[in-house]
């Protein structure tokens, strides 16, 4: 099976060589995968194994990362990284990998009663961005987040379905290349199966890249759980001219095979019925198909399982390969150091045959039976796109280009944040003309007294202020979630990915900052993603940098009031001014307590996809939901509770103004004015800030009910930003100007984060860290305002 | 005082104290990690409150 290349002497034999060294546009041919660990195992998951065809497509702007296309999919890596995989001409004779397909061997599991614990579970696992959160929501109707980017899921969600009568539940698994112990989710999902053991697994594959995704089908395979597999994108397989004989590929895997393209729920129907039809018959004893690994291996398998027969044969497999949570387990059994010596025997012998290490060795025979399944099955259309000849590479080539990619990053960007200034002004008219109205009307017919202050001062001020931005997030959640479903993100990832690696970050720590322009609290949950604990600490503690949605109305509003040109390039002045701090903290973090290796990264860039009107109107209904949630429940009672604090006590004779600064509230704020007098602040806009511990939002709130009582009692009601525009100081002055007004922006941005981010960081990193964060985020906004504050006003 | 300006008083004082209940008890809550799934009870985001899909 392997002819001419010693593996061991890498680079010095002269028909091999490493892949960083190839020009672009080369195809070479994998030979070996050099090193050990967790990103060895990865890239051999991957489909970087003995006898693949790579082609390198484009070095990223700043000349790293590289592109690479391998089994049909878009590989990120860094020179480094490449520097690890020797290679040799894509032509020359070395290795066939279907001399490795020795199809199929038989097992008979025992039948079980599905619903011996009266609730039947199915679980969706499959590789990162194949369609499973899609299927998930398609099929209970939840509203989880999906995103042409791997990753989006990091825990498990459910849900439920009926089906027959028969209540099912089901079980949403983060996406996983393989079932190793290499990184959290191939672990999270392994411990799910072996834990919970579902009545059924559902695995989704990429109908338009089956080699790479039933690799991982492989393994499920040697659980004897019912599988059944969904073939997603299904559509994009048939537009493609590939033809696929599912009958044939069902047969060999021993499993259902359904077309499905999840995102238009094609199929869903017949998914969960061929699902429904594999859990009634696992009732009888049946025979599962597994991976034949021949002889050797085989009778490997036989001898072991006989010593260890409560464990399945993916568990055997795994004691062989060395796997140590695998021999735990085994550990657990009376003849454990039995177990362990043979398994060590067996290793040696097979590793000798096959002059190779054993990880390997299982690698390249599952991929080998993919390969030859495929071969028997799959009829490849001879003129398929792929590559450089796929549509939308070139306008891929346009957006990564060394010189445009960033430009147009940030043009993009600016756009989006133009367009939710310009558009967003007209609702945002109407909706403030509504609340004024309303406002207007209930002083008109109720009678002077403290429940029309309530409601009018209270309420009407505070949910009002905020309310009225809600068509910019919309609008801003549409364009996100436009440049997300086209797989752009991921894009800018790869463009940038050499300064995170610069700053000291992870590669992956992108999809949390990604996340985090959202909501910080799944932004820290994303960074479990990261196997390295530096690398996380150093996520969790940047990410809160990141502008998160409930900040924005605070933006809006002061963006709107004072400043008259360029709205959208200011906004965006703001988001990366929280990027530049993030990186510097990064720098800081990585380079002092934190400091580590820098850990290796593989990134999967997802295909360009067409983003739909239908998935950004459901990404952006779903945010706006979610945003009138929180003005009728935390929002409402905090202005509540802002409006009581800043109305009692009650004192005779004091106008409006002397009543206020003479509250609770005022007394509060009074107190601490002195330490944000030097960022320019007053004691209204350091009490907002402190109760927007509770949620961003609140400082707009709070704003909106403390000007609400400056107006005078003649005066009909003017709008939070007008307030903001006339409110003066005691000697006259405005207290508001462009400088005040970025001042506060910084600051808003920059101090801690809320209580709900504050729990989420103490879940992942512990107290200790949150204390820090508080501390360190708040001096970081301090420091940040004053200088700005100093300076400015002094230029 | 009449009256009417004390019921007014009892009722937004009411409001006033119910609202800080409810703060609180999310505060709390949010602390000990439950967050809000957005389906309105208040739980975390596994509380399964969604209908479920007939097929």
């Amino acid at each position: 099976m392997i002819k001419d290349i010693d593996k061991n002497k890498g680079n010095d034999n002269d028909i091999t060589r490493l892949l960083d060294n190839e020009p672009v546009g080369n195809t070479v041919q994998v030979v070996h995968v050099m090193g050990d660990g967790a990103f060895r195992q990865r890239l051999l998951e991957m489909g970087f194994v003995r006898g693949a065809q790579v082609t390198v497509l484009k070095n990223a702007p700043l000349l790293d990362p590289v592109e690479y296309m391998i089994m049909g999919s878009h590989i990120s890596l860094r020179h480094s990284e490449a520097a690890q995989v020797e290679v040799t001409d894509k032509d020359a004779e070395f290795c066939d990998m279907e001399d490795a397909f020795n199809g199929v061997v038989e097992t008979q599991v025992a039948g079980v009663d599905p619903m011996a614990d009266n609730v039947l579970r199915v679980v969706l696992v499959g590789n990162p961005n194949c369609g499973k959160t899609s299927l998930f929501n398609n099929v209970t109707g939840a509203k989880e987040k999906v995103g042409n980017y791997g990753g989006v899921t990091v825990d498990s969600k459910e849900g439920w379905f009926s089906m027959g009568g028969r209540k099912v539940q089901l079980v949403d698994l983060p996406g996983t290349y393989s079932l190793t112990e290499y990184s959290p989710e191939e672990m999270y999902v392994r411990t799910y199966i072996r834990d919970n053991r579902p009545d059924a697994i559902l695995n989704i594959v990429d109908a338009g890249n089956l080699e790479r995704n039933l690799y991982l089908t492989t393994q499920i395979m040697d659980m004897n759980i019912p599988m059944v597999v969904a073939l997603n994108m299904w559509d994009e397989l048939e537009k493609s001219g590939d033809k696929l004989d599912i009958e044939m590929m069902s047969r060999l895997l021993g499993a259902r095979m359904v077309p499905l393209t999840a995102y238009n729920g094609h199929g869903v129907k017949e998914v969960l019925q061929a699902t429904m039809d594999a859990i009634d018959e696992s009732e009888q004893d049946t025979r599962h198909h597994n991976v034949n690994y021949g002889t050797l291996i085989e009778d490997s398998l036989k001898e072991l399982g006989a010593l260890c027969p409560d464990l399945d044969r993916y568990t055997v497999l795994k004691i062989i390969e060395n796997d140590q949570h695998a021999i735990e387990l085994a550990s657990r059994q009376e003849n454990a150091a039995q177990v362990q010596d043979t398994a060590a025997r067996m290793r040696q012998h097979i590793e000798r045959d096959y002059n190779d290490d054993i990880v390997s060795i299982i690698t390249d025979l599952k991929y080998g039976f993919v390969r030859g399944a495929l071969a028997e099955a799959l009829t490849p259309n001879p003129n398929r796109a792929t590559g450089v000849t796929k549509p939308g590479y070139s306008l891929d080539r346009l957006l990564t280009n060394r010189w445009l990619a960033l430009p147009i990053l940030l043009v993009l960007m600016w756009l989006m944040f133009e367009a939710t200034f310009t558009l967003g002004a007209y609702p945002q008219d109407w909706i403030e003309s509504g609340i004024e109205w309303i406002g207007n009307w209930i002083g008109h017919v109720m009678p002077d007294g403290i429940l029309k202050d309530l409601i009018v001062d209270g309420i009407i001020g505070g949910v009002g202020g905020v309310l009225v931005f809600l068509p910019q997030i919309l609008i801003l959640f549409f364009c996100i979630s436009l440049l997300e479903d086209s797989g752009y993100m991921a894009r800018a990832a790869f463009i940038v990915d050499r300064i995170m690696h610069r700053v000291g970050l992870h590669g992956k720590s992108f999809i949390p900052y990604l996340i985090g322009f959202g909501c910080g609290v799944p932004a820290i949950m994303a960074t479990r993603t990261l196997e390295n604990r530096r690398d996380r600490l150093v996520t969790i503690l940047t990410v809160p940098f990141m502008s998160c949605s409930a900040r924005l109305p605070a933006y809006l509003l002061l963006v709107a009031a004072f400043f008259t040109a360029y709205q959208g390039l200011i906004l965006m002045s703001i988001y990366l001014v929280g990027i530049l701090v993030a990186a510097l903290t990064a720098i800081l973090l990585s380079k002092t307590v934190l400091k580590h290796d820098k850990t290796q990264f593989v990134m999967e860039l997802p295909p360009y996809r067409r983003p739909t009107a239908r998935n950004a109107t459901i990404h952006m209904w779903s945010k706006g939901k979610q945003y009138l949630q929180k003005m009728a429940t935390i929002i409402l009672a905090a202005s509540i509770i802002v409006w009581a604090l800043g109305y009692f006590p009650r004192h005779e004779g004091q106008t409006p103004q002397e009543q206020i600064e003479n509250s609770f509230m005022g007394q509060m704020g009074k107190a601490i004015e002195p330490l944000v007098e030097p960022l320019g602040f007053n004691w209204q806009m350091g009490v907002s800030v402190l109760t927007g511990a509770a949620a961003k939002e609140i400082v707009v709130s709070t704003m909106g009910v403390l000007y609400t009582g400056e107006t005078d009692a003649n005066e009909e009601s003017t709008s939070l930003k007008q307030k903001l525009q006339s409110a003066t100081k005691p000697n006259g002055e405005h207290v508001f100007n462009p400088i005040v007004a970025y001042s506060f922006m910084l600051f808003i941005l920059l101090y801690f984060p809320c209580i709900a981010a504050l729990a989420a960081i103490k879940r992942e990193a512990g107290w200790k860290w949150v204390a820090f964060e508080v501390i360190y985020t708040t001096g970081v906004a301090w420091v940040v305002s004053f200088l700005f504050y100093q300076i400015a006003t002094r230029l | 005082m009449s009256t009417y300006s004390i019921m007014e008083t009892i009722v937004v004082l009411g409001i006033v104290a119910v609202a800080l209940v409810y703060v609180l008890r999310r505060v709390i809550k949010t602390s000990r990690g439950k967050g809000d799934c957005g389906c309105g009870c208040g739980k975390d985001c596994q509380c399964n409150h969604k209908p479920v899909k007939k097929y």
